[in-house]
């Protein structure tokens, strides 16, 4: 029988949709599903997941594990998954996952399948999809091994479905021993209460054509008017005009919005390595042969200076 | 301080890659050192340039991979160490990271430094499964590293919400972001010396690996075919001043996705 184990994101106490996402396309297979819970303060987000799907959530709730650590956070999802019996593992591809994946992986003596953007599941049986090559292909994969299948998917792989909270049946789990070789020091944690990218249902971003850090913030508001998250290619992050967690792309963040508008990006292979997943693009661009018109539903040849403002004017008319 | 740094020859994305059955056309491709190896390869010259000691690169692959290996010795590694093989094809990254660790289980190292994900495979496992092979701490997606010594290394990585610092008691594995380091370039001179560099190649049957271990087609996953994505396909231009375009891309938005509706 399989069993699939859900490992939740979260963040400020409550459930990631990248993880309800895992929890409801789950919960649709008719295989039994449980969630593992890691952090500080973690009760309400057990309950979410119960509420989303997860018959037993394994929990694991203590201030040491306030900052995610390698070691800890490994030793506590083997033990979820031997308490559970769980045949798969299911991990979302944020930093955390990226981290975390492979490494519970090897510690189950088992390979692994990364950043997954589409999944068959029959039982055991997976063939899952993920982009490489910069994007440029799909690989369809499969597990050849027999051991527990883990994976990570990206966010936005599955619908989110909202459903209440209930009272989580919870099995605590016991901390494993901390690797004294790697000691935190601290997050800096870069200016907050913003739209994170990974989740927004709109991305304005801007590009090396903003000018300077000037140009970037006159085009701020315009996110925030939107309710959008604000990114930026790389170049502007490596310019030092916004603080890299705002990079969309294939080192930075992956996002598939429903709507993505790039403002000044030239639309290079890593930057659509990020955002060509996105439902509609809408990109200004001065330069008429930008490659960012190739994958652009709708391409305004011009100045972004002149095109925000304009923008910025219909949306109040729309929202009206 | 002693580095080891695992480079992965790769092709070219920035160039065209052809599908066809089901599988990468090998006519055409240009082979590179994948681009976050070659951010590892810079960070770790940073690193031994302040605090000393060498860089060993190594690769696992057939006689092609010296190109790169000899590629990294002109950029400044000391020396290489290839790990031949009659065809790596379609390993997985669990073999990859097994034949790395029975190569490194008796070498003396304070650092494996590589990229946070090989630009062909954009897996992102091989470093961590390593990592774990070896029974080291790990940090990946490095954007920073302080206070240097063969002893310990304090590490900012780029995390969910934030750089998180954390000290490392060494030896380690560490994964770098590629906005730590621009890569140089090779020079004339590097290209010279790099001639006459140590390059060692050892059989990869020499090791003593469990044989399933070199089983082509993957061991403990496999690629089952190659595809190229739905192409996005390019929709409407709209030329002319931004008065007037904007606000027809914005009705558009609102009747074709129901922005705001
Ligand atoms: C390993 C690797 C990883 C990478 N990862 C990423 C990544 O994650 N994300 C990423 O973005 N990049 C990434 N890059 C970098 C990428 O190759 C490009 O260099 C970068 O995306 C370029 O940013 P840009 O489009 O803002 O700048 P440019 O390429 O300089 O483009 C600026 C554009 O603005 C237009 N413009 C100028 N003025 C105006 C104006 N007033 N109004 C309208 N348009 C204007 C120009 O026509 C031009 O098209 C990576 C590169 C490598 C090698
Ligand atoms: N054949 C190889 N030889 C040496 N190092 C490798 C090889 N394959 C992968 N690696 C290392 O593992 C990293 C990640 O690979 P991957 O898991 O495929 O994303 C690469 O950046 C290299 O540092």
């Amino acid at each position: 029988m399989s069993k699939i184990l859900v490992v939740a994101d979260h963040k400020s106490g409550s459930l990631k949709d990248s993880t309800k996402e895992l929890l409801g396309f789950a919960s649709g297979l008719g295989t039994e599903v449980n969630a593992v819970v890691i952090g500080s303060g973690v009760s309400a987000a057990a309950d979410e997941a119960a509420g989303q799907g997860a018959a037993t959530v394994y929990v694991a709730d203590d201030a040491s594990l306030e900052v995610y650590t390698t070691a800890l956070y490994t030793g506590l999802v083997v033990d979820a998954v031997q308490q559970s019996g769980a045949t798969q593992v299911w991990l979302t591809s944020t930093e955390i996952g990226r981290d975390l994946t492979p490494r519970v992986a090897a510690r189950l003596d088992v390979g692994a399948l990364s950043d997954v953007t589409k999944l068959e599941v029959n039982g055991d049986d997976i063939t899952a999809y993920r982009p490489c090559m910069a994007t440029k292909l799909i690989q369809q994969v499969r597990f050849k091994h027999d051991g527990v299948r883990v994976l990570s998917i990206r966010a936005g792989s599955f619908e989110v479905i909202e459903n209440a909270p209930t009272s989580a049946n919870v099995v605590s789990l016991f901390l494993p021993e901390a690797d004294s070789r790697l000691e935190a020091l601290g997050v800096e944690v870069e200016e907050s209460n913003e739209i994170s990218l990974n989740e927004a249902p709109i991305v304005v971003s801007v590009g090396r054509g903003a000018g300077g850090p000037d140009g970037c913030e006159s085009v701020r508001p315009l996110a925030q008017q939107m309710g959008a998250a604000f990114g930026a290619s790389r170049a502007v992050c490596d310019a030092g005009w916004l603080p890299h967690k705002h990079q969309v792309g294939q080192t930075g963040t992956q996002v598939k919005p429903n709507l993505y508008i790039a403002l000044g990006i030239s639309g290079a292979i890593q930057h659509l390595a990020g955002m060509s997943g996105s439902k509609t693009i809408v990109a200004v661009n001065k330069d008429p042969d930008a490659p960012i018109f190739k994958v652009a539903d709708y391409g305004i040849v011009g100045d972004l200076f002149k095109a925000v403002p304009v923008m910025q004017e219909e949306v109040n008319k729309l929202k009206t | 301080m002693q580095i080891i740094v695992p480079i992965k020859q790769v092709p070219d994305v920035a160039l065209n890659i052809k599908v066809k059955d089901g599988e990468i056309v090998q006519e055409g491709i240009s082979w590179v050192i994948s681009s976050w190896d070659e951010t590892a390869l810079e960070a770790a010259l940073q690193l031994t340039e302040e605090a000393g000691g060498e860089v060993t690169v190594l690769s696992i692959g057939t006689a092609k991979v010296q190109e790169a290996l000899r590629k990294a010795l002109a950029l400044g590694a000391h020396q290489a160490l290839h790990i031949q093989c009659d065809s790596s094809a379609g390993w997985d990254s669990y073999q990859v990271a097994k034949v790395l660790a029975k190569t490194l289980a008796d070498q003396d190292y304070n650092l494996i430094i590589t990229g946070k994900q090989a630009q062909d495979s954009d897996a992102g496992l091989t470093p961590t499964m390593l990592a774990e092979f070896l029974g080291l701490p790990q940090v990946t997606n490095i954007t920073a590293f302080k206070d240097v010594s063969d002893a310990s290394i304090t590490l900012h990585r780029k995390g969910d919400d934030g750089i998180e610092i954390s000290k490392m008691t060494l030896p380690g594995v560490v994964t770098v972001n590629d906005s730590l380091a621009e890569p140089r370039l090779a020079s004339m001179r590097g290209i010279m010396m790099a001639k006459k560099k140590p390059m060692e190649t050892v059989d990869i049957h020499s090791l003593g690996l469990a044989p399933e271990v070199l089983q082509s087609g993957g061991l403990m996953t496999e690629v089952v075919q190659y595809e190229k994505p739905d192409e996005r396909k390019e929709g409407r231009r709209f030329e002319g001043d931004e008065t007037e375009t904007v606000p027809e891309v914005m009705q558009n938005l609102k009747k074709n996705i129901g922005l705001f509706a």
